[in-house]
C-alpha cells in the first residue's frame, strides 16, 4: 500500500470506453434476453475486442465458453456488462472491481427506479462498491455507445462504427437509442454516448468534464431530467460550454413548483424559469425536445465554426417569399435583397414564367437543371454580405416526370449531379449550402419516392451537405450557432 | 457595504421569532449592502410626525409598516402624495388605526416619481441555490412574468445579460422622453441581492417591487424579505 495514491483513484475512462477485455454477466443460453442480446450487438456491429461471458449454469453460447463466475476468467478485465437480476448485481459489481475493471454499466432494473425500500437499498449497495473503486453506469440504463470500440447500447447492433463530434448523455435510454438512430440516418455522428438510466454514479456532472477534455469530442449534447449537486452541474456546464458548444434538452420542466412561499419572486422562480436562465448563464444552448437537438448537432457538425447573418435562400415550394422572410428574422438571420445588377444576372438564368431573381429566388420549374441552379448558386455568393445558402429542393417532382417517360423515379432524378454541383458551389466559394429535402409524397403509392429520397439524402450527406427536412429546422439551428460564436466573440 | 449591519437586523427579528422584517427593517439591510432605496423615517407617534415630515419633503408617502403587514395597499394602509402637514395627520390616524393596534409605526417616504416599474428578488431554488431576479414591475409583474434569473455569485457582463433576457428590455432605453436607465446601477443592485444572499443564509426570499427609475436611477420603493 502506498499512501500517497489518491482516492479514490482517478476514473480510467479509456478503459471504459475501449476496453480491450470485456465481460458480459448474465448471458442466458436460451432466447435473446439482455445479456444474449448485448453480446451479439457487440458481435454484429463488429466489436472485435475480447468478450468474456459469466452465466452461473456454464456452458457455452456461439462456441464461446460461458464462465460460472466473474472470478473464472483468466487475467483481468477492463469493462463489464451487467444484466442479472437485481439482488445479484452489487455482488457480481464488486467481483468485477475485484478482476480490475475501471467501470461498468447495469442493464438491470429493480432498483432506486421502484422506490420501494429494498430497491433503494440495493441501489446504496452499489454505491459502496463504486467507492472501493469502480465506476458505475447506471443501474436501469442501456448502456454506452462509442463508434470507435465498438460499444454499443442495447439494442444497437445496427448503429453506425463512424465516429464523430457528438458527444450525448442521457438518463433515458430510450432517448439514446432514438437519438442515435435518428442521427445515424441525418449524418449525425458520435464520439461517445451514454445512457445512465439512475444515474448512481457516473452521471451528467462528471461525464461534462471529460467530454471537455476528450479530443474526440466536438460538442456535447444532453437530455437531463434532474441533477444531483446543481453547483457542481452549473459549474461543470459553464467551463464545457466555454470550451464546446453544449446542447441541452431539459425534460420535465414543470411550472412554478408547490412550495409555500411569500414573495412575489419565489413563486415565479419554477423550475422551468430557473433552469432557463441556468442553461443562458452557463453559456449552454437549450433546446425544445430531441429534433431540434439533433438538428441542432447537425448544424454544428457540418458549418465551420462562426456566425451566418446573411443568407439565400433558393429553389422552390411554399416556404419561399415573405414567409423565409418573417421565420429567418425570428431566428436573427437576414434574407438581403439582391443588388438590380446581381438580380438581373440571375434573372437571365431562370426559366419563364414564375420565377423570381431577388432573394429569396424562386425558381418556380422544379426541372430546372443542376447546371442551371449551379450557376444561380454561384452568382448569388458573389454578394459579399452572403454568408450561407440554403437550396430547398423540389425534387419530389420528377415522380411525374418518371411516369410520363415511363422510368423510374431514381432514373431521371438528378440528385447525385445535383449533389456534386452543390459541393462544388460551396467549396469554391467558401459558402456552406444547406438542402432541404422535404417529401410530401410517403404514402404507399410513392415508395419509389421515399427510396429515392433516401438515396438523395445519403448522397449529399456523405458530400458533408447539410440536409434538413424543413426550411424552419435550418434557420432555427442556424440561430443557436449564431448565439453560440458570438457569444464566444464578445 | 456593512454587512454587521444587515446581520444585526435579520438576528434581532429572528430573536423575536419573525419570518419577516418589516419594510424599514428590509431597506436598512439593502442600504447596508449599497441597494438604494427610498429616504424614509418610521414614525411611532404622532409627536414625531412634524420633523419627519420636514426632513423627507413633500410630496411623500405614508405606509403602515410592521413586521406582520403585508399587502399594505390591500388593507388601505398606504397614502401616495401627501402634500400637507394637515394631510399628513389625518392620514397618520387613519393608518393607525387601521394597523389594529399590531405594534409598528408609519412609514414616512420620499415619494419617487417615474413611469418605469421594475421588480428584482431573491430566491432560494432547492436546486440551484441562491437564484436572483430581474423583470418587468409593478402589476406586470404577475401578468406578463416577463422576467429572468441568474444563480448568485456572478459578474457585472452576467447582470446586464439577465436584464437583456427580458422581452420588454426596450425599457430600459431612452423612451418617450424618459433618459435610459442607468444599467450600471441596477446591475450593481442584482449583483448586491446576491452578495446579501449569499452572506447570509438566513434569509429565504426577498422582493423589491416595484424598483422605480426615477429618471435614469433606480431606487427599491417597495421590499420584502423573508427569512428561513
Amino acid at each position: 500500500m502506498t499512501p500517497s495514491t489518491a482516492y479514490p483513484p482517478p476514473t480510467d475512462f479509456d478503459r471504459i470506453f475501449h476496453p480491450k477485455r470485456l465481460v458480459i454477466v448474465g448471458v442466458s443460453k436460451e432466447g435473446l434476453g439482455f445479456g444474449a442480446g448485448i453480446f451479439a450487438s457487440l458481435r454484429l456491429i463488429g466489436f472485435e475486442e475480447e468478450i468474456f461471458l459469466v452465466n452461473p449454469k456454464g456452458g457455452e453460447l456461439n462456441g464461446e465458453t460461458i464462465y460460472r463466475s466473474v472470478a473464472d476468467i483468466p487475467g483481468i478485465i477492463d469493462f463489464a456488462i451487467i444484466a442479472v437480476a437485481a439482488r445479484a448485481v452489487p455482488e457480481v459489481l464488486d467481483a468485477c472491481r475485484e478482476k480490475g475493471a475501471a467501470g461498468a454499466e447495469i442493464f438491470s432494473s429493480g432498483f432506486k427506479e421502484l422506490a420501494t425500500e429494498e430497491g433503494i437499498a440495493l441501489e446504496q449497495a452499489l454505491v459502496k462498491v463504486a467507492a472501493k473503486g469502480i465506476r458505475v453506469i447506471g443501474p436501469n440504463c442501456f448502456g454506452i455507445y462509442c463508434p470507435k470500440s465498438g460499444l454499443t447500447v442495447l439494442p444497437g447492433p445496427d448503429l453506425s462504427r463512424e465516429s464523430g463530434p457528438v458527444a450525448f448523455s442521457s438518463q433515458s435510454g430510450g432517448m439514446v437509442v432514438d437519438f442515435t438512430n435518428a442521427g445515424k440516418s441525418m449524418g449525425l455522428k458520435f464520439s461517445k454516448v451514454v445512457s445512465f438510466g439512475n444515474g448512481c454514479d457516473l452521471r451528467e456532472t462528471e461525464l461534462l468534464d471529460y467530454f471537455r477534455d476528450d479530443p474526440d469530442t466536438g460538442m456535447v449534447a444532453m437530455y437531463i431530467e434532474g441533477v444531483h449537486d446543481g453547483d457542481a452541474f452549473f459549474k461543470a456546464l459553464k467551463r464545457t460550454a466555454a470550451e464546446k458548444p453544449v446542447i441541452v434538452n431539459k425534460g420535465g420542466l414543470s411550472v412554478a413548483g408547490s412550495r409555500a412561499v411569500q414573495s412575489h419572486t419565489a413563486s415565479m422562480g419554477g423550475s422551468r424559469e430557473i433552469w432557463q436562465s441556468i442553461l443562458r448563464q452557463a453559456k449552454a444552448i437549450q433546446v425544445g425536445d430531441m429534433a431540434e437537438m439533433a438538428q441542432t448537432c447537425l448544424a454544428f457538425s457540418l458549418l465551420p465554426r462562426r456566425a451566418y447573418h446573411n443568407i439565400t435562400v433558393l429553389g422552390g415550394g411554399g416556404a419561399l417569399g415573405v414567409a423565409a422572410a418573417d421565420m429567418a428574422e425570428t431566428y436573427g438571420v437576414q434574407i438581403p435583397a439582391f443588388a438590380k445588377a446581381l438580380a438581373d444576372r440571375i434573372d437571365e438564368h431562370l426559366p419563364r414564367p414564375g420565377s423570381s431573381p431577388g432573394n429569396p429566388v424562386d425558381v418556380a420549374n422544379p426541372f430546372v437543371p443542376p447546371k442551371t441552379l449551379k450557376e444561380i448558386m454561384r452568382l448569388a455568393a458573389t454578394d459579399e454580405r452572403i454568408d450561407l445558402q440554403i437550396f430547398t429542393s423540389l425534387i419530389h417532382h420528377y415522380k411525374n416526370m418518371a411516369m410520363m417517360m415511363g422510368k423510374t423515379v431514381k432514373e431521371v432524378t438528378p440528385y447525385l449531379e445535383l449533389a456534386d454541383d452543390i459541393k462544388e458551389v460551396a467549396a469554391e466559394t467558401g459558402k456552406p449550402i444547406i438542402v432541404i429535402l422535404s417529401n410530401p409524397k410517403n404514402g404507399l403509392d410513392h415508395l419509389d419516392v421515399v427510396d429515392m429520397f433516401a438515396d438523395a439524402r445519403q448522397a449529399f450527406i456523405e458530400r458533408g451537405i447539410p440536409v434538413f427536412s424543413d426550411l424552419r429546422d435550418a434557420l432555427r439551428a442556424i440561430g443557436h450557432v449564431n448565439k453560440y460564436y458570438e457569444r464566444k466573440s464578445s | 457595504m456593512n454587512k454587521e449591519q444587515a446581520r444585526q437586523i435579520i438576528q434581532a427579528a429572528k430573536q423575536e421569532g419573525r419570518k419577516t422584517l418589516s419594510e424599514y427593517e428590509a431597506k436598512q439591510v439593502l442600504a447596508a449592502y449599497d441597494i438604494p432605496v427610498t429616504r424614509e423615517i418610521l414614525v411611532d407617534e404622532r409627536p414625531a410626525l412634524a420633523d419627519a415630515l420636514g426632513k423627507i419633503g413633500y410630496p411623500l408617502v405614508m405606509k403602515g409598516c410592521a413586521a406582520e403587514i403585508a399587502h399594505k395597499t390591500e388593507k388601505n394602509l398606504v397614502r401616495v402624495d401627501v402634500r400637507s402637514e394637515a394631510e399628513a395627520g389625518t392620514a397618520f390616524d387613519e393608518i393607525k388605526a387601521g394597523m389594529n393596534g399590531s405594534g409598528g409605526g408609519v412609514l414616512v417616504q420620499e415619494m419617487i416619481s417615474g413611469r418605469r416599474e421594475l421588480v428584482m428578488g431573491l430566491t432560494r431554488d432547492p436546486q440551484f441555490g441562491a437564484c436572483v431576479m430581474f423583470g418587468l414591475g409593478g402589476i406586470f409583474t404577475e401578468v406578463l412574468k416577463d422576467i429572468s434569473f441568474r444563480k448568485a455569485p456572478f459578474d457585472r457582463q452576467d447582470a446586464l445579460e439577465m436584464m437583456n433576457d427580458i422581452k420588454g428590455r426596450k425599457i430600459l432605453d431612452a423612451v418617450r422622453g424618459m433618459p435610459a436607465a442607468d444599467t450600471d446601477a441596477l446591475a450593481a443592485m442584482l449583483i448586491n441581492i446576491g452578495r446579501l444572499s449569499l452572506d447570509i443564509d438566513d434569509i429565504a426570499e426577498i422582493d423589491l417591487n416595484p424598483v422605480i427609475l426615477s429618471g435614469a436611477k433606480p431606487v427599491a420603493v417597495d421590499a420584502l424579505i423573508v427569512l428561513k
